[in-house]
């Protein structure tokens, strides 16, 4: 198939004409392709189960099973490459059939006896077309081979657990609902996507950083500088006074209390609550202010503790080291507080990568693994890659990592020696040990000392400062449109902005619904009672309108709970409209207010007549009516007949919670709406009256109450 | 149903009146409650709230001096472990009883500069140590003695408290009972 050129369809003596094995390949793959594809867009009549899948495509029963994109799990996902491939499959042989046809009508036998031949132009677009296929072939089978290497297992891939999950039953008991369930005062509601908001789905902002202690708003310029201000006792978390410490106690008991002494230093924090008083570890301050900043400068005992700056000052002055060596410190092991040390061993490793050729085998042993030698990591990258294995032997260990040798390279003996840390144990008991909940609420602080023997003990605690807490203001994640918004100061508890899902929409309140007199069913009257089981139970659900339009609402309810104990669940009015929240007032004072009323009232009348919602005649449930209806709330029946919770032989025990009776709900609502409310501006277009139509739906679970067991 | 409020305390007159010891420097309200059959000693400035019940029946009561017995605390209570003996309840120097705190009848001994906590209950015969602070709502058991300086958790934790300012807070409570003593009327005649 040779390819046609320019000077091709200029030279009329020129012909083409099929291969052999061209001619062959045709003959298999084009009936092939056809029953493929038609398989593929004619499902879901092909597949096992529909009325076309007999005799022709049975074999695609088992295909389907391997290959999931032909099977019934890809359709449910309404995964459209396979169709959409199928598509390019007939373009592609229509374009063969296309070729084949011309050289087949057109072509004459070049010699007698011979294969026909087309020439001409007629050649060249057959030329043309045939090779246009095969181009579509080889670059179908491209595709196909990438897309299987690329697919993630189908296992494992998102897509094919999560729209699954859509069109299920939601189930309330499904260790993943408890993150999606919220009561309705917790979600929140976009004005301009018109959809519910819950806290998972909320992009949220900081407008305020405050301390819990004093509600001092901290500037956000602040918060890394400055610290906190105010500090929570390390025993018993109750909040530190700065207190001033007086040296020099007057003795004698009963001597007059001397007036107010002017207070100095030096200030120690104190608990007034437990006692406790930084004096105990030893820490006091020299000024009562700026307490964080003092704090981070004293260790345990009081000692002041250098900044790493200071220390690596230190360490430059000629003059130290010798006065060092003479202390003895510098000798043998010189204590580094953590963050020293952290910095002397990431300017080692930085030195060391930026001049791989500094050779230094300090670690001779890890050297010779190559561990820690940045070019060990190409090589290992290169054996998974390229898998040239005889390069295997390392060319130069010149690039191995050198490991710390000295203090001021970031090396740190462990102390062994735990005796101090015995004798005190056995000194305080275990009293004297912090709890993990005391440990954990430490600070990292700064200048701690190294990990080995530290706080373990309530006598080495620290004062913690307080965490800040902040106010937050949400956006909706899709339009970004701010949807909650606190006031910024700290001290009022007021919104700015404020979009609860509660005004938006309808509530559900549930009642039990006792039937006075009618033998058929007795409900839990009296609220929180347990539910008979295996008895119809009826329960008023009143759906409250807060929105100033009228809506309509169909619900949507399994006929059985999921779950172990499948309790029957009827809704007896699936579909209702519920009138608009119109101020009482209003309503009242309406002009047309007659005209209504008479409506309602022949409406109630209406429903009145085939029993549905009067007073008088409570005792009759009728399907497709609803129970009673007011200004803007509709009550409608639901009736449960709850499961028995008798655990069946070789089941397991009953769960916690599982004899809760909960159902999911399917709640559309749906109703109109004035247009270019928020987007005025996008459609001044002819009718200012224009309306649109809006719907919102989502599953909500109702819990009805416990079944007795 | 009346309207009006009745008042916690039962009408005052109803036990028998114990002998007291008071001296004179002391500030008793006059609606402070004094029963019980032992004798009552109070010392020097100390000072006792107005509902305050100090009761004798199950022994001596002995407050030591410049002491504060806040509202509604029970010195000498019966209680739920309280006994007869003959020193029911010694209070030591510098002890502040908080508001309704409860310390039972039986040789219950609290010691200098002990800070009972709001709503501390302490049991029969137990002896509390010097200036140990028993944080509100503690409970100590009938018998159980606390070493000095202990700082007493409501969940029953313990510590020790190393701020060695015993003498300070002595003094801070000399300088309240100041206070106090012009705050509250007394009336040492009517225990009489
Ligand atoms: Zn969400
Ligand atoms: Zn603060
Ligand atoms: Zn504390
Ligand atoms: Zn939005």
């Amino acid at each position: 198939m040779a390819p046609p050129t320019n000077k091709a369809v200029a030279a009329p003596r020129w012909s083409h004409t099929p291969t052999t094995p061209l001619l062959l390949w045709l003959g298999v793959s084009l009936p092939l392709v056809a029953w493929d594809t038609g398989y593929m867009l004619m499902r879901p009549h092909t597949m096992p189960g529909g009325s076309l899948h007999w005799p022709l495509w049975v074999p695609y029963a088992l295909y389907g099973e391997v290959d999931h994109l032909y099977g019934f799990k890809q359709w449910h996902l309404k995964n459209s490459f396979a169709a959409a491939q199928s598509l390019m499959n007939l373009v592609e042989s229509l374009m063969y059939l296309g070729y084949l046809a011309l050289w087949y009508s057109y072509g004459k036998p070049a010699a007698p006896g011979g294969r026909k031949a087309v020439g001409g132009r007629v050649g060249a677009i057959a030329a043309l077309l045939g090779f246009s296929a095969a181009v579509m072939t080889v670059s179908k089978t491209v595709l196909y081979y990438s897309s299987t290497i690329a697919r993630p297992s189908d296992a494992n891939s998102p897509t094919s657990t999560e729209p699954d999950e859509d069109d299920r039953t939601f189930d309330p008991r499904a260790p993943r609902s408890n993150f999606s369930l919220y009561p309705l005062e917790y979600l929140l509601y976009c004005e301009d996507c018109h959809q519910i908001r819950c806290p998972r789905c909320v992009t949220e902002e900081i407008v305020t950083y405050y301390c819990p202690n004093c509600l001092f708003e901290v500037p956000s310029s602040n918060l890394k500088s400055e610290g906190n201000r105010c500090f929570q006792c390390p025993i018993c978390i109750g909040p530190l006074a700065v207190t001033s410490v007086e040296t020099k106690p007057d003795p004698g008991l009963l001597a007059a209390p001397d007036s107010a002494s002017p207070h100095s230093g030096p200030y120690a924090l104190t608990c007034s609550y437990c006692n406790w008083s930084s004096t105990e570890v030893g820490i006091k301050f020299e000024k009562p202010n700026s307490i964080h900043a003092q704090l981070a400068k004293l260790r345990n005992g009081g000692e002041t503790r250098l900044t790493a700056k200071e220390q690596k000052e230190r360490r430059k002055d000629p003059s130290y080291r010798p006065q060092a060596a003479a202390q003895g410190e510098l000798g043998e092991a010189e204590a580094l507080d953590l963050e020293t040390q952290f910095a002397n061993l990431k300017l080692l490793y930085q030195k060391q990568l930026a001049d791989p050729n500094a050779a230094d085998n300090g670690l001779a042993a890890l050297g010779d693994l190559g561990f820690s030698s940045p070019t060990s990591l190409s090589r290992i990258m290169s054996i998974y890659t390229g898998g040239s294995l005889q390069d295997k032997k390392p060319k130069s260990r010149v690039g191995a990592m050198r490991e710390a040798l000295e203090a001021n390279e970031g090396l740190q003996l462990a102390d062994l020696d735990e005796s101090a840390a015995i004798a005190q144990l056995q000194d305080e008991g275990l009293d004297g040990t912090a709890s993990t909940s005391q440990l954990a609420d430490q600070p990292p602080n700064i200048g701690e000392v190294h990990l080995h023997g530290s706080d373990r003990f309530i006598s080495e605690l620290r004062p913690i400062p307080y965490l800040l807490r902040t106010k937050r203001s949400k956006r909706c994640p899709v339009c970004r449109h701010i949807i909650s918004k606190p006031e910024a100061k700290v001290q009022t508890t007021r919104f700015r902005i404020r979009l609860v899902a509660g005004s938006y929409i309808p509530s559900i309140a549930i009642r039990p619904l006792s039937l006075s007199s009618g033998s058929s069913a007795s409900g839990a009257a009296v609220p929180g009672a347990l539910l008979e089981p295996l008895k119809p139970t009826h329960f008023l659900l009143t759906f409250k309108n807060p929105i100033f339009e009228t809506i309509k609402v169909t619900l949507g309810a399994p006929a059985k709970t999921p779950g172990r104990f499948a309790s029957k669940v009827t809704v007896l009015c699936p579909d209702f409209e519920i009138d608009a929240n119109t101020d009482v007032w209003d309503e009242a004072l309406k002009e047309g207010g007659e005209r209504d009323r008479e409506r309602e009232r022949r409406r109630r009348k209406g429903e009145e007549g085939s029993g549905g919602g009067s007073n008088n005649n409570h005792n009759q449930l009728e399907v497709g009516k609803i129970w009673e209806r007011g200004r803007n709330w509709v009550s409608i029946v639901v009736e449960v007949v709850p499961a028995s919770l008798t655990v069946e032989h070789g089941e397991g025990p009953l769960r916690e919670d599982e004899d809760v009776l909960e159902i999911p709900m399917f709640v559309r609502v749906e109703w109109e709406a004035e247009t270019g409310g928020e987007d005025v501006g996008t459609a001044p277009s002819k009718d200012k009256e224009a309306r649109e139509k809006r719907e919102l739906a989502y599953w909500c679970v109702l819990g009805l109450g416990r079944i007795r067991q | 149903m009346s309207s009006k409020r009745h008042s916690i305390l039962p009408p005052v007159s109803s036990g028998p009146k114990p002998p007291v010891h008071f001296s004179s420097s002391i500030t008793i309200a006059d609606s402070a409650v004094l029963t019980g059959t032992h004798p009552i000693a109070i010392h020097s400035e100390s000072v006792v709230h107005p509902r305050a019940r100090l009761d004798s029946l199950a022994g001596r009561l002995t407050v030591g001096r410049r002491c504060v017995v806040h509202e509604r605390a029970t010195l000498g209570a019966i209680g739920t472990s309280g006994r007869i003996t003959e020193a029911a309840v010694t209070l030591g120097d510098y002890v502040v009883v908080e508001v309704g705190a409860a310390i039972e009848a039986g040789e219950t001994v609290i010691g200098e500069g002990t800070v009972v906590g709001v709503g501390a209950r302490v049991g029969a015969g137990a002896v509390i140590g010097k200036h140990c602070t028993l944080t509100p709502h503690t409970e100590i058991a009938a018998g159980e003695v606390v070493p000095d300086f202990t700082v007493v958790f409501s969940n029953g934790m313990r510590r020790t408290d190393k701020r060695g300012v015993a003498e300070l807070k002595n003094k801070g409570l000399a300088r309240q009972i100041d206070v106090l003593r012009r705050m509250i009327p007394s009336n040492p005649a009517k225990f009489a």
